[in-house]
């Protein structure tokens, strides 16, 4: 019995052994082809993606649903609490919807004055998360919509109201979003009252920190985080969120999309920004230009 | 005889494919779009540990090269360093299994902790090594302990419900020689 079974070992070890050691070479093959070549190999992933997790929207839908209905049932025993809560809020909203109210005829009023036109180009898809990433060391959501709808990497992501990510990987009929949270999504911004510059850094926690601030004393928590458009992938003006100090004194953003329940996302076509090849031509010789400024400044 | 264990050697084979679906199914379901500092059990990577040992028929290096690589691509890892690593581990204690069969449960724990660490730290190294970014020290640590501690569980349900058992002396392989 011994003597078969060494016999036995004899025959598949080395074959054994040669094909682990293919198996390792090629696996290794690919690591080191994604880190030279990440487009391609980002490609292949977003192919495979591509034609794995929609075959699974079927039975995700209701696992997904039933186990959100389960997490419910535990937020409805404080259910009385929350009605107080948000009675006190919508108190607070109806004064704010009067002030938007009227902001919004005075923003009419003045765009009418200006003979502002918005840009038409700036359309948007919606398309619903099917997967998330699947790991906690990365960020990111798998949504319905892909090549098929016209997505092209590197286009904005957002939720009703805020900045969830940017387009990172485009397959057929999937997309995936890189989140503002995730280690490797860097997004320029701006900060508001002062007009300050910073990048918006995602480090794997759920309020991002603002790197490279011009001048951070005149940056204050609560100051609105716009992204500022530049590098010229992502449309400017779309709120990210609100400044806050964290315990260390760094300052970070808190995001105003609601990561919580991301469920449909707005993706915004966006066609670059156009550009302005030599600016002294333009106001040399355009005198009129600088016309259509001087009301801006006088109105309010 | 021989038909009858061939045909169930390919069955648990497919077993294992389908149990690793599964896993990735329920990673997939769009439930956690907050960031976490704290890292579940790496399932796959248990459940092939506790199969190599028992029956490493059941997973040859190819299936589990297959589903690691899968794993890597759907989960928004690097693709095929986790894989590599993770195979060459189970090899590993595929290869250490038949001196295992007769130790107890906590020698075959130990060993899997070794595998298991080896292959996280790795994993970690190599990912400084290629100036990628390292996940945080807590995230792989919560990982490590989390798959630790679970192990037993993996091995019960892998011994009871599915029944993958380690050979006995006596019992024929899939081909029907002694093993």
């Amino acid at each position: 019995m011994a003597k078969d079974r060494s016999s036995s070992s004899d025959f598949t070890g080395p074959l054994r052994r040669l094909l682990l050691a293919v198996l390792v070479l090629a696996l290794t093959g690919v690591f080191l082809l994604w880190r030279i070549d990440s487009p391609r190999v980002e490609r292949f992933r977003a192919q495979v993606t591509d034609r794995f997790v929609p075959n699974l929207d079927w039975a995700m839908a209701p696992v997904t649903g039933t186990i959100n209905l389960l997490r419910d049932f535990q937020s409805y025993q404080r259910l009385s609490e929350q009605n107080r809560e948000l009675r006190s809020e919508l108190r607070q909203m109806q004064a704010w919807k009067e002030a938007a109210l009227q902001l919004e005829q005075e923003n009419a009023r003045l765009l009418d004055l200006n003979n502002v036109r918005l840009d038409p180009r700036l359309t948007f898809i919606t398309g619903t998360v099917l997967a998330d990433s699947g790991s906690p060391y990365r960020q990111s959501v798998l949504l319905n919509v892909g090549a098929r709808d016209g997505l092209v990497e590197g286009w904005a992501t957002m939720d009703g109201i805020g900045l969830v990510g940017r387009i990172a990987g485009v397959g057929k009929n999937t997309a995936r979003v890189i989140l503002l949270t995730d280690a490797s999504s860097r997004i320029p911004a701006s900060i508001q009252p002062s007009g300050q510059r910073a990048m918006v850094t995602g480090d794997n926690s759920a309020a991002p920190p603002l790197d490279f601030i011009e001048n951070p004393e005149l940056v204050r928590p609560g100051d609105r985080v716009i992204s500022s458009g530049d590098g010229g992938v992502f449309p400017a003006g779309i709120l990210i969120g609100q400044v806050a100090a964290d315990p260390g004194g760094r300052l970070r953003v808190r995001l105003a999309a609601d990561y919580e329940r991301l469920e449909f996302l707005r993706v915004l076509r966006h066609h670059g920004n156009e550009k302005v090849p030599d600016t002294a031509h333009v106001i040399t010789s355009d005198g009129p230009l600088a016309d259509p400024a001087a009301p801006v400044g006088g109105n309010p | 005889m021989t038909d009858l264990s061939r045909s169930r050697l390919w069955l648990m084979r497919a077993e294992f494919v389908a149990l690793v679906l599964v896993i990735l199914f329920f990673h997939l379901l769009p439930l956690e779009t907050t960031p976490r500092n704290w890292a579940g059990p790496d399932l796959i990577l248990a459940f092939a540990c506790a199969w190599g040992l028992r029956r490493p028929e059941y997973v040859p290096a190819l299936f589990l090269a297959g589903v690691f690589l899968l794993a890597d691509l759907l989960l928004h890892r690097p693709p095929g360093l986790w894989a590599v690593l993770a195979l060459i581990g189970v090899e590993n204690l595929k290869s250490r299994g038949r001196n295992l069969r007769d130790a107890s449960f906590a020698a075959e724990w130990v060993s899997v902790a070794i595998v298991v660490s080896l292959v996280i730290f790795g994993n970690r190294f190599l990912l400084g090594l290629a100036l990628l970014p390292t996940p945080t020290m807590t995230l792989n640590l919560t990982e490590l302990a989390m798959t630790l501690l679970i192990y037993p569980l993996i091995v019960l349900v892998t011994h009871g419900i599915m029944g993958v058992r380690k050979t006995a002396p006596g019992d024929l392989d899939a081909l029907g020689k002694r093993v």
